[in-house]
């Protein structure tokens, strides 16, 4: 299919884009990497006054860190495509887990493209970066004619495809604090870089007598947006992360899922997977922290 | 009395190594001619052809699964900028006849389907109105305004439900129920066989619902000379001549009004074969508007648009004595057409090969074939063969695990030996040859598997138990004859045909109607004629595809084009060599026994002064120049081969599988393919073909599904994203193994090659899987396979044997 006719507009700078938003009031979207928006159009899903391509707006796409020791940032601007996450040593050394999973979207021609502001927008429950992001406790700038805020991540969503923004917003840059020491990713998908059917992301810190804090256990694709198995994260506080404290934690996530059924999987079925992947995740966890030790 | 019965397996007459000419290139791998213009990006696809004031055509489908249509009103559409021209159903029925079928099946009525839907439309994505504009998205916008109004009516999507009493009928005009038609196949008692025997195995068996899927979707640019009469169209088919008849027949043309060119086309798979809805769309508007009209299918029409493939309910019966040994097989099934007739029909050969490759004199199949609110079924590599192997092979496991036996040892001691061949099964049809417990034991040993059967199935250290899974199978390749395609009332022939045309160049043109759709047929005829010739490969040329070029032939399908168009080739260069010679010969003042063609010219076969150009041998011949008195000008032949018997190909696939007992999820780690296509003219075609369908075959069994939603009869995996073809990162290893046993009946003993890999993947992943799971007691009745399924087979064995315990 072909997209209905729309006006384009390139944008040169946050303000002309945020500009034009608010002229169009609701009728325009931001075009970033337009992975999700082209295909909605051509479907002719989604029919638009305009589209503003802020492809050309400078300075939205570096990675840069500030700050040191238990200050210590990252900021990502929102039009960083998948590729330079994934090739950036910067990002491999400050944002380990992200750049794994990053790995898992799409295939290659939609990472040269997609960028991290784009998919955290577009909402997908099933989504790659908006489940590190959340884990990862990371906080959204967004911009408008009225002045800027920044979202924290566990904020983010009202519900599926549905971000926390007004239509004339647009997001400039992802905040990320500290890194965590420990992590680990699972997901199960039908194909290679196919969206998820389940997707799991933990993150902890161990202390030098074994006892770990702050675990998060970040779920996708099992609710209408990614969340927080909090009750679990709370079971796991203080523990050595003990075969007990595992199964105990994983039967815990059952409270923050609600699973889809869809052409990938049933609820069912992904009730069932939840507990074993994130037990399977925090397994992996702890035996990547013993590999730490090691060395 | 067999109602069918094809011609049994003729003896050969003429072997090629009887000829005494020893094999230069027939077996050899050349480089595919094809390769160089499509990795040039040189391809002619139909949205390649462009056209001076061309159109572009968009259609407006029905989105509900059954509807009656109360109105349509374009006038918002006809008043947009750039819209051309718009056809409804009432048009349409006065300028054009329903579309007509080339393989009806067996005993069914005529169904009135027209291009555009009358007043009732009987499945989602049905045309309704075709709309014309200067461009493809302004036909879009103007189909958004054409208002429809639509009363949605009760429908039905499951096949078997489609036929109980009180179902929804689809064409109550034609018929009075769902059923289309049935036929049934019958050998010995196999009833009385059943009450005797020792076990018996009954399943219902589903095979899902797929879509062929081609890279390239169908596409038409139909262009209309009135002054002329003549009616061009360039299309993506399979079988460019049978599309000419089919649309003379829609659109009241004579055949002589109507050229149909396919150039090339990016995969077929057994969907292209032949006239579309949207074929005589075109053609109606071009002819309307005396201008060229282009419409290509994009992707999200093409899950409702073109045919499905597949989706069939096998109700099995399996039984044996006590050592294993198979007395009766019946399998009476249910295949789903969809909303309509389509030019092929729903598979055929699931009826043919239904016992697979053993020895049961008993056996019955019957074949009911039902409408639904769906899209209409048509043909699909391996049309019903990959369905009824699943079906059997899985069995055979089941039967297996039954009686505590080896699935090795029970295929063996049931398959048929190569002296019990030729083998008539009960539709009439006859195995010719073939050594099929060999490819069994090839593929045990590639996988280890009598090292395997001994271990215990315990987790590995990754937590996943390791399984194999056996299928073998025999397919049935090419057409028995055109008689016993007459008894069963196909409108085509089971001949090829091809034209040898000297050129002053010295070289020769090989004229095919032969459409090129991936299976390398250019490659292959160029080899077979230039092999029969004696010149080299790259003297011969191939074109391929058009009607006004070619001479009248049949297509390229059912792993048919080889079989027949090998004897043609042969039949039309042996005439075309000697007069070569006889004119060489001539012009060198020597004996036409003494002459022989040795790459660019004709020579004497002792005497190496003595030679002369082909270039200038086919000049004197073109011209009527410097030849003998008695001899005719020119240097052209032509052959029309139908080959006396179908060919069977078999063999045994293996798969290695490491299931995770908890969640279900599994990989395929290792998968070997033991094949027998008889000779391979070119064994790097052969492993691509190979290769090509097992990826397909892989697809259908692992996540390919074509699912509708259980309330509102709609598509639920209508496009990439929800459909899971695989892609090149989940393909497993694949080995390739063959054998290489000559049929008797096809010249030069080939046997088909094109569809074989879509067969036995499906069973040998559920085997190994089973296999992997025994002690669990799981079994699997549907494919695909998927995690969740397996997870929900182990579930219900749980469930099972909590139920024996209490
Ligand atoms: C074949 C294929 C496979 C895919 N597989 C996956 C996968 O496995 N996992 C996955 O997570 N995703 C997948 N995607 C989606 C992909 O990640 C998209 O790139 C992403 O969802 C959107 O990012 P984008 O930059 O392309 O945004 P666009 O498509 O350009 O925009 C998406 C939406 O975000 C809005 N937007 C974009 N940038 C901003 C901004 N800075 N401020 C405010 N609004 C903005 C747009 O207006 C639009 O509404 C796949 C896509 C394709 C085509």
């Amino acid at each position: 299919m072909k997209a209905a006719d729309f006006l384009y507009h390139r944008a040169g700078s946050v303000a002309e884009a945020v500009t034009l938003l608010d002229e169009y009031a609701g009728e325009a979207r931001l075009l970033a990497g337009g992975q999700s928006l082209m295909p909605m159009l051509n479907m002719r899903l989604w029919r638009l006054g305009a589209l503003i391509d802020v492809n050309q707006v400078p300075g939205l796409d570096g990675i840069e860190v500030e700050g040191q020791g238990d200050l210590e940032a990252t900021r990502v601007g929102a039009l960083t495509r998948y590729a330079s996450l994934e090739r950036s040593p910067l990002a491999a050394s400050r944002l380990p887990l992200l750049v794994e999973m990053v790995r898992h979207i799409g295939d290659r021609q939609v990472r040269n493209r997609g960028t991290l502001g784009g998919s955290l927008v577009q909402g997908d429950p099933t989504a790659e970066m908006p489940l590190a992001c959340l884990v990862l406790d990371a906080r959204v700038r967004v911009e408008s004619g009225r002045g800027g805020r920044e979202i924290a991540m566990g904020e983010f969503y009202h519900g599926s495809y549905a971000a926390a923004l007004e239509f004339d917003e647009m997001v400039t840059e992802i905040r990320f604090p500290r890194h965590p020491q420990h992590f680990a990713f699972s997901e199960l998908t039908r194909r290679h870089g196919d969206f998820c059917v389940l997707s799991v992301a933990v993150t902890g810190e161990c202390d030098s007598d074994g006892r770990w804090h702050d675990v998060r256990i970040g779920l996708g694709g099992v609710n209408d947006m990614p969340v927080l198995a909090e009750a679990a994260s709370a079971r796991l506080a203080g523990t050595r992360l003990a075969d007990d404290d595992i199964r105990e934690a994983a039967a815990l996530t059952q409270e923050a899922i609600d699973p889809p059924s869809d052409m990938r999987a049933t609820a069912e079925y992904r009730a069932h997977l939840v507990p074993v992947h994130v037990r399977r995740a925090l397994q992996q966890l702890c035996s990547k922290n013993r590999a730490a030790d090691r060395r | 009395m067999n109602e069918f019965v094809e011609a049994p397996a003729a003896p050969k007459e003429e072997t090629w190594q009887e000829e005494g000419l020893k094999r230069r290139l027939i077996g050899t791998s050349v480089p595919r001619t094809e390769d160089e213009r499509l990795l040039r990006g040189d391809g002619r696809f139909t949205d390649d052809v462009q056209f001076a004031h061309q159109l572009e055509m968009a259609v407006g489908r029905c989105p509900f699964p059954h509807a009656r249509i109360l109105s349509i009103d374009f006038s918002k559409a006809t008043a947009l900028e750039g819209v051309k021209h718009i056809l409804t159903g009432a048009q349409v029925r006065e300028l054009s006849d329903p579309l007509t079928v080339l393989r009806p099946v067996p005993g069914a009525p005529q169904l009135p389907y027209y291009a555009l839907a009358q007043d009732r439309a009987t499945y989602e994505g049905q045309p309704v109105v075709s709309v014309v504009a200067t461009s493809r998205a302004l036909a879009e916008d103007a189909i958004e305004l054409v208002e429809i109004e639509y009363e949605p009516l009760p429908h039905v999507s499951d096949a078997i439900e489609a036929l109980e009493e009180g179902a929804p009928l689809l064409h109550p005009q034609s018929l009075d129920s769902n059923l289309l038609a049935s036929n049934s196949d019958r050998a010995g008692e196999p009833e009385a066989r059943i009450e005797e025997a020792d076990v018996v195995i009954r399943s219902r068996m589903r095979i899902g619902r797929v879509t062929p899927l081609p890279m390239e979707p169908r596409g038409v640019v139909a262009v209309w000379r009135p002054g002329a009469r003549e009616l061009s169209i360039h299309t993506s088919t399979q079988v460019p001549h049978l599309v000419r008849k089919q649309l003379a027949e829609s659109l009241r043309l004579g055949e002589e009004c109507i050229r149909v060119s396919a150039s090339d086309v990016g995969g077929g798979f057994g969907m292209k074969l032949g006239v579309y809805p949207e074929d005589v769309l075109a053609s109606l508007h071009a002819m309307a508007l005396r201008r060229p009209v282009k419409w290509i299918e994009d992707r999200m029409e093409h899950f409702r648009a073109s045919t499905h493939g597949r989706e069939s309910i096998h109700d099995y019966c399996l039984a044996a004595d006590a050592e294993g040994r198979f007395v009766a097989m019946t399998n009476t099934y249910t295949t789903d057409i969809g909303g309509w007739n389509s030019p092929f029909g729903s598979s055929q050969l699931s009826s043919v090969v239904f016992t697979g490759p053993y020895r049961v004199a008993d056996a019955a199949v019957e074949r009911r074939v039902a409408m639904t609110n769906k899209t209409p079924v048509g043909a699909y590599r391996g049309y019903g063969q990959p369905e009824v192997n699943f079906a059997l092979e899985v069995l055979v496991d089941r039967l297996a695990r039954r009686l505590g036996k080896d699935p090795l040892a029970l295929r063996e001691m049931n398959m048929l030996r190569p002296e019990d061949l030729p083998w008539t099964v009960p539709s009439g049809a006859v195995y010719d040859s073939g050594d099929y417990v060999k490819t069994l034991h090839m593929a045990a040993e590639a996988v280890d598997y009598a090292a395997h059967r001994g271990r215990p199935r315990t987790p590995r250290a990754d937590g996943r138990i390791l399984g194999i899974g056996l299928s073998a199978f025999v397919e049935r390749t090419g057409y028995a004859s055109a008689r016993f395609l007459a008894n069963r009332g196909s409108k085509f022939g089971a001949h090829e045909s091809v034209t040898l045309r000297a050129n002053r160049s010295g070289t020769i043109d090989l004229y095919t109607g032969v459409s090129s759709i991936g299976q390398s047929s250019e490659t292959a005829f160029a080899q077979i004629c230039a092999e029969v010739l004696g010149v080299e490969f790259d003297a011969v040329r191939v074109h391929s595809g058009d009607t006004a070029t070619s001479p009248l032939n049949t297509g390229a399908f059912a792993s048919r084009t080889l079989i027949a168009a090998a004897g043609a080739l042969r039949e039309a260069a042996l005439p075309f060599r000697d007069k070569t010679l006889r004119l060489g010969a001539w012009a060198l003042g020597i004996e036409p026994g003494d002459a022989v063609i040795e790459g660019r010219e004709v020579r004497h076969r002792s005497d190496a002064d003595k030679r002369v150009a082909l270039a200038d041998v086919f000049s004197r011949a073109i011209l009527g120049q410097g030849i003998p008195h008695d001899e005719t000008p020119g240097l052209e032949t032509s052959a029309h081969f139908e080959p006396p018997s179908a060919a069977f190909s078999f063999g045994t696939a293996a798969a290695v599988v490491a299931v995770d007992p908890e969640t279900g999820e599994f990989e395929v780690e290792r998968f070997v393919m033991v094949h027998d296509c008889g000779v391979a003219v070119n064994p790097m075609i052969v492993e691509g073909q190979v290769r090509g369908a097992l990826v397909q075959g892989l697809g259908a069994a692992l996540g390919e599904e074509l699912r509708y939603d259980a309330v509102t009869g709609q598509l639920l995996s209508g496009s990439m994203l929800d459909y899971a073809v695989p892609r090149a990162a989940d393909v497993p290893p694949i080995e390739l193994l063959h054998t290489e046993v000559p049929s008797p009946v096809t010249t030069f003993g080939v046997r088909g090659v094109g569809e074989v890999g879509t067969i036995p993947p499906g069973a040998a992943i559920a085997n190994a899987i089973c296999d992997a799971l025994a002690d669990h007691g799981v079994e699997l009745s549907a494919l695909p396979v998927t995690p969740e399924s397996v997870w929900r087979a182990l579930e219900a064995a749980k469930a099972a044997k909590k139920g024996e315990a209490a």
